[in-house]
């Protein structure tokens, strides 16, 4: 999934996950420090930088008027994309994204859109001419393992401390962008039959197969997304669902207040 | 049975040690590898019915030249894999700017595998009366897992036709085959190499190749 | 997943648009072998979805230097054609098509033997002909079997199925209606045993109807490989094989 690892260095993680604890000693279900700053890009809408033990992620909202979707001509239109530059890691290369990049974007987007953490509706302005378009963009700063998680806190607190910028487009007075709801994105990943949260970029390495979970503030699910190329069982995912639940729930109550 | 259609995951035995080629082992039972034609004698052995040829150590290939460097002519076998023909293994001494007029590309030898090595680096070999350059007759192509069936068991075919053909016939491991003989006798050993190629999975092939030839015989005179 | 503005009623008297039951599969159809240059190839017809998958390889990789020294590598291309929708779809990759690629590309992955053909690829090519919800799922179908024609070694085949939510409902294998307008769609693919190697989710399900309609999909995934392997069987079966081995020592084959 990420560069090659040393056969060493695979070893001893390896090792340590038999003996139950993690390189960092962290216990197989916990989450590295996490801190989010809000409003950190004066011209953006709305922005929020996350940290998660050393991954750096940098999303910046940005809202303009725009034609709708012809099959759906009241509501506001979400669009958003990530971009893996080069300074995040010797492994990025310049260009368009790829699948890994595409991946990463559809997975925020579809914890945003699947909640309902966005009005759609009240972000039309004229129906079937003018709606609100809110662009989510996500900046990789530096990949240190978990980039989804990351940038779906990222895009989620960013959209918290979005203002709407109507007066800018005579529209009427800047507001905050209303939100329904919080959803968070929990990883985690699956090596040698052992189930691990939050994945750091050596963890991520040797992992067989990495699932993503989605929960909303009530603890429904609103999205999944497994990738790698290993296999899961069901009761994997079944104890992957109840933690990453409970992991989500975690996260919302101490970084997002309603 | 001891012969049936089996697909890929399908469980052959639950005694490993009659795992052969094709198979697999897994918690101490034997399953398919592949979409073929499992075979149950001592070993469970399952033939594809389609595939790529992959050099074996001691294969005897018809190549066909595609590239010249500076000590290696590389050489398609029809194979994902190309073989490389050092030139010190061929018959004499050659200079390397002779290289290209021994060897050109394009030009058809008939080689044998000599190594082949974890990364697929496959050697061959022209060092051997039985081998070198195909100078006359024609070249075919069938896919390589016919070539069992053309060749028959204890070679009880590739005799045959050679008999009644009255043709040098020299079948490549690689799906390859030479034809040498008069033109007439060329044309019919062709169709029947493809009679049998279409109809390898059937039984009654042997005597159905044998009366063919009989008829097409008959209509010649 | 969308809005049910169209007002539509899902079900009538328990069964759903389509006269299926919650539970039911749509009709499928599965032709092994259909396309002459290919190594291996399948066409699939699942509810309105006409999808074809070729394999080529496994093959020289070009560029040089993407090649694996030690396994093949696997790429699989989804696309598709741009009359198979109701709205013309532009030629070409989106990025909707690149994820497809991507997690089809790593449902089947783990059953294909790689190590067996060092410095390959084994490219899969699958083309939406025709779109009825569930395309990543037919292709994948398609894929599995035309591996196992072009003789790709695998530990088993994959089958994949999706299940939905549509009016509270959980419903296997959504239909066009049910995928726009329902509130969950969950696309999976397994091998007979239940391993899962696709798992996607959007929409809205709470923890239990989350389990529920995965072991709903992995019915559905064991229906579509009893179809898969009749199939390939079928295609040989009316010859009695006569096929002779001319090797004296089978290699044993690696203890996995």
């Amino acid at each position: 999934m990420s560069s090659v690892l040393s056969e060493i260095r695979k070893d001893y993680l390896y090792n340590m996950i038999l003996k139950g604890t993690r390189a960092d000693g962290r216990y197989f279900d916990q989450y590295r420090e996490i801190s989010i700053e809000r409003g950190v890009i004066a011209k953006a809408e709305g922005s929020a930088r996350v940290k998660l033990g050393s991954s750096q992620v940098l999303v910046g909202i940005k809202m303009q008027p725009g034609e709708p979707f012809p099959d759906s001509p009241n509501r506001g239109v979400i669009i958003t994309n990530a971009e893996l530059v080069p300074l995040a890691s010797p492994t990025f290369e310049p260009g368009p994204p790829n699948e890994t990049g595409i991946e990463l974007a559809r997975v925020v987007d579809r914890g945003v859109r699947e909640s309902k953490a966005v009005d759609l509706e009240a972000l039309c302005i004229t129906p079937g001419k003018q709606v609100w378009i809110i662009f989510i963009d996500v900046h990789i700063l530096d990949d240190c393992g978990n980039l989804i998680d990351a940038s779906s806190l990222g895009a989620i607190a960013a959209l918290l401390s979005t203002k709407v910028p109507a007066s800018k487009f005579g529209l009427g007075e800047d507001h905050p962008l209303p939100i329904r709801d919080l959803p968070i994105a929990t990883t985690a990943i699956e090596f040698g039959d052992v189930v691990m949260f939050d994945p750091d970029s050596d963890e991520e390495s040797i992992a067989n197969s990495r699932l993503t979970v989605i929960t909303t503030a009530d603890g429904s699910i609103c999205g999944l997304q497994k990738s790698g190329t290993g296999v899961l069982n069901p009761e994997k995912i079944h104890h992957i669902v109840d933690i990453a639940g409970e992991n989500a729930k975690e996260i919302r109550e101490k970084f997002l207040e309603v | 049975m001891d012969r049936k259609v089996v697909i890929p995951g399908d469980l052959l035995s639950e005694e490993a040690k009659r795992s052969g080629e094709g198979t697999f082992v897994k918690d101490g039972k034997v399953y398919s590898l592949l979409y073929g034609l499992a075979n149950f004698k001592d070993k469970i052995n399952v033939i594809p019915l389609a595939g790529k040829y992959v050099p074996s150590s001691g294969d005897s290939v018809i190549g066909i030249v595609k590239d010249v460097t500076f000590s290696n002519w590389i050489i398609d076998v029809n194979s994902p894999y190309d073989g490389l023909l050092h030139v010190s293994e061929y018959p004499r001494r050659v200079e390397s700017d002779e290289m290209s007029k021994i060897l050109r590309i394009g030009a058809s030898i008939m080689t044998r595998v000599k190594d082949v090595d974890s990364t697929m680096k496959v050697e061959l070999t022209l060092n051997d009366r039985k081998l070198g350059v195909l100078k006359t007759g024609r070249v075919i192509e069938i896919s390589h897992t016919r070539v069992p069936r053309l060749i028959g068991k204890g070679g009880s075919m590739i005799s045959m036709l050679k008999r009644e053909l009255n043709c040098n016939i020299f079948v490549g491991q690689n799906g390859r085959i030479w034809i040498n003989g008069s033109a007439d006798d060329m044309d019919l050993a062709l169709k029947t190499i493809l009679l049998i190629e279409k109809e390898a999975h059937t039984s009654g092939l042997t005597d159905r190749v044998i009366d063919y030839l009989k008829q097409e015989k008959r209509a010649r005179s | 997943m969308g809005e049910n503005d169209a007002n539509i009623t899902f079900f009538k008297d328990g069964l759903r648009l389509d006269d299926r039951r919650a539970d039911e599969l749509r009709p499928l159809k599965i032709e092994v072998g259909v396309l002459a240059r290919a190594d291996g190839s399948c066409y699939i017809e699942m509810g309105g979805n006409k999808v074809i998958a070729a394999v080529y390889g496994p093959r020289e990789v070009h560029p040089r230097h993407l090649q694996e020294v030690t396994r093949a590598i696997v790429r699989y291309r989804y696309n598709m054609a741009s009359f198979s929708v109701e709205e013309r779809k532009r030629p070409g990759p989106d990025r909707r098509s690149y994820e497809l690629s991507k997690v089809s590309r790593e449902a089947l992955e783990p059953v294909i033997l790689t190590s067996y053909f060092p410095r390959s690829v084994i490219d899969v090519f699958v083309e939406v002909l025709q779109a009825d919800a569930g395309t990543r799922t037919a292709g994948i179908n398609a894929a599995s079997v035309a591996l196992a024609d072009a003789g790709i070694p695998m530990k088993n085949m994959i089958s994949s199925c999706a299940a939905g939510k549509v009016d509270g409902q959980l419903v296997l294998d959504p239909m066009k209606e049910e995928d726009n307008y329902g509130e969950a769609d969950m696309p999976i693919a397994m091998t007979p045993d239940g391993q899962i190697t696709l798992l996607q989710m959007d929409g809205h399900m709470t923890p239990e109807e989350l389990k529920t309609a995965l072991a709903m999909a992995m019915g559905g995934c064991r229906q579509v490989y009893e179809v898969q392997r009749k199939a390939l069987i079928d295609k040989y079966n009316q010859m009695e094989p006569e096929i002779i081995t001319d090797q004296e020592q089978p290699q044993e084959a690696e203890v996995l």
